[in-house]
Parts: C-alpha cells; structure tokens; sequence
C-alpha cells in the first residue's frame, strides 16, 4: 500500500495516489499530475513517482 | 516584535517575523512543531484482521491518518480527572467493520465524537480481496509533536532569515548576476542592478550572484552583496489539516509565554524575589 504520509515532510500523499496512478497510466505525463494534485515538494513527489504497489500479489495468501 | 501576516488560510501560512532574534524564531519553529497538541489514533484493538497487512502495520498506518482537532474539547490524557485510564474527556474511539472485496478508507473509521473525525476521507488503508475482514476499535488521545511526529499539527514549518540585497557604486550593469540568479529576482534599472520588490522574499541567500560578480574581474569585493537580517524572518507553515495554520500559531505562541513565566518563577523562586516585590521596587 502506498504510505499514508511523505516519508519527509508528513503530508498527506496517500489521498492523490489513485488518481495518479489512473493517470499514468492513461499515459499523462507523471510531472503534469504531479502539479495539478499540489504535490510540490520533491520529498512528496518521489513517494509517488517512485512507489511500487505490491499489495495485489500478496493478496492471494495469508 | 511585530508579525506581519503575507498569506494565512487553514492548510499554509506565511508571515514575516520582525524585530525579533534568532533563536526567538527558533524557539517559535520549535514550539510549532512539537508543542501544540492534537488528536492521533495511539491505540488500537483488532478484533478481526484477515488482510494481507499484519495488525501492527494497520496501527500504524490509522495513526498517521490526521483528526481534525478542537484542543479547548479535550485534555491530556495524564491530566484528566479520570487519572490517566481514558474517558471522553480525554480519548475519542472509533470504530471500523469492513469486509472485502474493496478498499478500507480513513472515511470506514466511525467515530464516537463527529468533531474528531479524520480531516481526509479518502486516505486507503488497506485493500481487500473477496471473504478478507478487518474489524477493530481505536483510541485516539491527545499528545505533542515530542512524542511522536503523528502528532505533530504541522508538516513544512521552517523560517529564514530576511534577505538584504545591497549594490555599490562599482556595479557596471553586466548583467551577470541577472543570469545566474536561480529565482530571478534581479533586475536591470537605471544602469545598475537592482532586486524586484516584490521577488525579494524568494531569495535564497545562495550568494550565486556575488561569485557571478566576481567572475567578471571586478576586484576584490563584489558589487552585489547578499546578507541575511538578524531580526527579520520568513516563516513558512503549513498544517497536516487537523487544525488550521492560526490556531497552531496561538497556541505555539501561549506555549511559550506559559514557559517564560515558569521560567521567571523559578528564577525568583531562586533568588528569593517574587514578581510582585518587583514590581514594587
């Protein structure tokens, strides 16, 4: 799952998440997203741009 | 010692400190970030957990979440009449109950007290697949930033020192310094460089224009000299949500006047001068 605060500064970057990733993959460029979900500061940035979401395959097991 | 307000809404504000000293800025950033209580999840039972998170994970992922805060309606927990063992004075609960298949958001955490609630819907918690179940009950009490950083109410609070930009006769208007400036805040007038007004707040007291200026085999001394005001300070502050910028800055502000007054107290405590004998001298 995607942390629920930067790592750094504590905002709150869990919530843009979603629509980022829909985003990207819809093929939009990852800094025009950024910018437009007030995603400023590049600690907050990297925690997007650099988050592999791995939940899905740990899903199956318990 | 004055403060002059630039920008102030409920998530960021930005104002500038004047006739003050360093660590009086210091001390304010300090009081701001770790001494203004607010509301944070601290305690959870877990009733039923059969996602792919383990329990501890869960705990601490709902204490990040931030709750929106009215401090004037609860105290600490140690300094509650119920003597520390948790009432609604001093805790909120909440309660969650999701079964999956879908996503567990902070807006599933019910809680006891609406005015308590997470001030973001929509933070995941964790996702569920078909027949996966979370159940559990939290505790949210009030505490300080020194504690824990959940509970601090800002996320970006810092200050800097007040740029002062002076240029000298020998300045030949090169333009040098104009190009390097990272945040453009130099200008051309009237054949001598000059910094925009209402840009000079950005500077960043990097000094790339006086190594720009001295490139230029100018001489000893650069034409433009950047130095930093002593007594005059930006102060950026931005809130997690859980109170708005004002409020933290009250409360950061009566903090440090209770602790000055301690302070003399003590002081006079020591010295076997009370305030009032003081005063009467």
């Amino acid at each position: 799952m995607i942390p629920v605060r930067c790592f750094t500064c504590g905002k709150v970057i869990s919530t843009a998440y979603e629509e980022f990733k829909r985003r990207k993959e819809a093929g939009e460029d990852p800094k025009g997203i950024l910018d437009d979900l007030g995603v400023t500061r590049y600690c907050c940035r990297r925690m997007l741009l650099t988050h592999k979401e791995i939940i899905d395959d740990l899903n199956p097991y318990q | 010692m004055d403060i002059a307000i630039s920008r102030l809404d409920d998530g960021f504000g930005r104002f500038c400190l004047e006739s003050s000293s360093p660590s009086f800025a210091n001390a304010l950033r300090r009081a701001m970030i770790s001494e203004v209580p607010t509301l944070a999840i601290d305690e959870i039972r877990v009733y039923d957990n059969t996602s792919a998170l383990f329990d501890e994970m869960l705990a601490h992922r709902i204490g990040l979440i931030p709750l929106a805060t009215d401090s004037s309606c609860y105290v600490m927990r140690k300094e509650c009449a119920c003597g520390g063992e948790g009432c609604p004075g001093c805790m909120v609960t909440y309660t969650l109950s999701v079964e999956g298949p879908c996503t567990v958001y902070s807006r599933d955490l019910i809680p006891a007290d609406p005015a308590a609630a997470p001030t973001d819907p929509d933070i995941p918690i964790v996702k569920l697949i078909k027949d996966q179940k979370v159940v559990l009950e939290a505790r949210a009490e009030l505490s300080t930033g020194r504690e824990h950083a959940k509970w601090q109410p800002t996320n970006a609070c810092g200050f800097k020192n007040y740029p002062v930009i002076e240029v000298s006769e020998s300045c030949d208007a090169c333009g040098q310094c104009v190009d390097e400036c990272p945040r453009n805040i130099l200008v051309i007038e009237k054949g001598r460089v000059a910094p925009i007004p209402e840009r000079i707040e950005e500077c960043s007291l990097c000094r790339l224009c006086e190594r720009a200026c001295m490139m230029t085999g100018i001489g000893d001394e650069p034409a433009i000299k950047v130095q930093a005001d002593d007594s005059r300070f930006i102060f950026v502050v931005e809130s997690d949500g859980s109170m708005p910028v004002k409020m933290i800055l009250t409360q950061a502000l009566k903090y440090m006047k209770g602790r000055s007054t301690e302070l003399l107290e003590h002081i006079g405590e020591i010295s076997g001068v009370t305030r009032d004998e003081e005063k009467d001298e």
